[in-house]
């Protein structure tokens, strides 16, 4: 089995023909699912938020068998997600993509969670040390991506859990807890 | 002097007749009973056989299929009921029942990659790794054995052999002589392109994209346009798994 660092590769990923978007719709649509899969899997695994199309992707490309995906395949597959609720276009241009290998509402149960075992109920935090702060270390939200933990906040806000105020800059943005 | 018929000459001749009725009937129950005689000993040696070599047709996959040969050439099919003495004997029915089972679990898993057609030594190696837990083993012979079976259920399993190989066919597709010899070109490398059918088979070029435009449609195929030489390449999932397509390409 073929190995990106610590993450198995599925056999497909050595099948060359799944490089190559299918014409047939059967056969396109289970080419989708695996990738989808794969996508989501791969960037859970390895902590990734963001995908650009135009950058290098581990997974884009496979040199043991000397294929890479092609733009159009790369936008189809991600598209996908997109349609799903797993994945967001950051641009226009559809260039950024945002892989939500968590759904947003699974990311506010995950803040939720985090606030009741550190004893936050009503506490204070920057966005900052959500992100990267002692506490959240060695849990999903260290390291998380802004845009996904600001929307997860924000659902959060909706439903009256805790309340998001400025600072004078973005640094110091902060949310107090009333959960 | 030359007898006239007369009565005593016709009873003469109908006595002669019921005598050797009755001596052929003789003759014939004779026979039927030195048959079943010796089909009774031929029962109860078979009987005996099985009996005493048990574990060997139960474990040994060769064995088992020797045994179905004898069993044919003889005429007793020990599939043909999963009662019967020998059904209780060696459980063997309800061995191949369970093989039929897992064979039909097989294909329609992998019906959405293959497009319902595999190769009968993929299958076996599916089929081992499913039933990792017991130590029996499967024999390719065996897989056919239950594959036959499950025809009577009318639900299209057939094997078709392509070349060199066998193909075990679980969607009911019809596959032509084109089909055939274009799998049985893909099955050196795993994929072919057109100019190969083309050449190695001397076909024209719309001979040859009909038939391999019918393989895509009945997911049977698929295409790789991202070899350097710019070529399209048909793959063919059915004849190489993708587990040993690795070796294929490079």
């Amino acid at each position: 089995m073929q190995k990106l660092g610590d993450f198995k590769l599925p056999q497909f990923f050595n099948y060359p023909p799944y490089f190559t978007l299918q014409p047939v719709r059967d056969t396109r649509e289970k080419q989708v699912q695996l990738w989808k899969d794969l996508i989501l899997d791969y960037c859970k695994t390895q902590h990734i938020f963001v995908i650009e199309l135009e950058e290098e992707f581990p997974l884009f490309s496979n040199p043991v068998i000397e294929r890479s995906l092609s733009h159009e395949a790369r936008k189809a597959f991600l598209s996908a997600l997109v349609t799903e609720g797993r994945a967001e276009w950051l641009d226009k241009g559809h260039r950024k993509c945002l892989i939500l290998w968590h759904r947003i509402q699974d990311w506010a149960d995950i803040i939720l969670r985090f606030v009741k075992d550190n004893g936050l109920e009503d506490g204070v935090m920057t966005i900052e040390e959500i992100r990267s702060g002692i506490e959240s270390r060695g849990t999903e939200l260290h390291g998380i991506d802004r845009t996904i933990l600001m929307r997860a906040l924000k659902l959060l806000e909706h439903k009256g859990k805790l309340a998001i105020f400025k600072g004078t800059s973005t640094d110091d943005e902060g949310v107090k807890f009333s959960v | 002097m030359r007898r006239r018929p007369g009565i005593g000459g016709l009873q003469t001749a109908a006595a002669a007749r019921d005598q050797y009725r009755l001596l052929g009937e003789n003759v014939a129950k004779l026979r039927t009973d030195l048959m079943k005689e010796q089909l009774a000993t031929f029962r109860s040696q078979l009987e005996e056989f099985a009996r005493k070599h048990k574990n060997d047709i139960r474990k040994n996959p060769t064995f088992r299929a020797q045994f179905h040969e004898m069993c044919a050439k003889v005429g007793v099919d020990p599939l043909a009921s999963n009662k019967g003495f020998w059904a209780e004997l060696l459980g063997i029915g309800d061995f191949y029942y369970e093989l039929g089972v897992q064979i039909v679990e097989i294909c329609l898993a992998t019906r959405s990659h293959n497009g319902g057609l595999i190769n009968l030594q993929e299958l076996c190696m599916l089929l081992r790794q499913k039933r990792k837990t017991d130590r029996e083993a499967v024999s390719e012979d065996d897989c056919l054995r239950a594959i036959s079976k499950l025809k009577i259920l009318g639900s299209g399993f057939e094997v078709i052999s392509v070349g060199k190989r066998k193909l075990v066919r679980s969607v009911p597709t019809e596959l032509n002589k084109d089909h055939n010899e274009i799998l049985e070109l893909a099955q050196a490398q795993g994929y072919v392109t057109v100019d190969e059918v083309e050449g190695r088979l001397s076909w024209t070029s719309g001979r040859a994209t009909d038939a391999l435009d019918t393989l895509l449609d009945e997911g049977l195929a698929m295409i790789d346009d991202g070899h350097k030489d710019g070529k399209r390449r048909y793959w063919f999932p059915c004849v190489s798994s993708i587990s040993s397509s690795v070796g294929a390409d490079i």
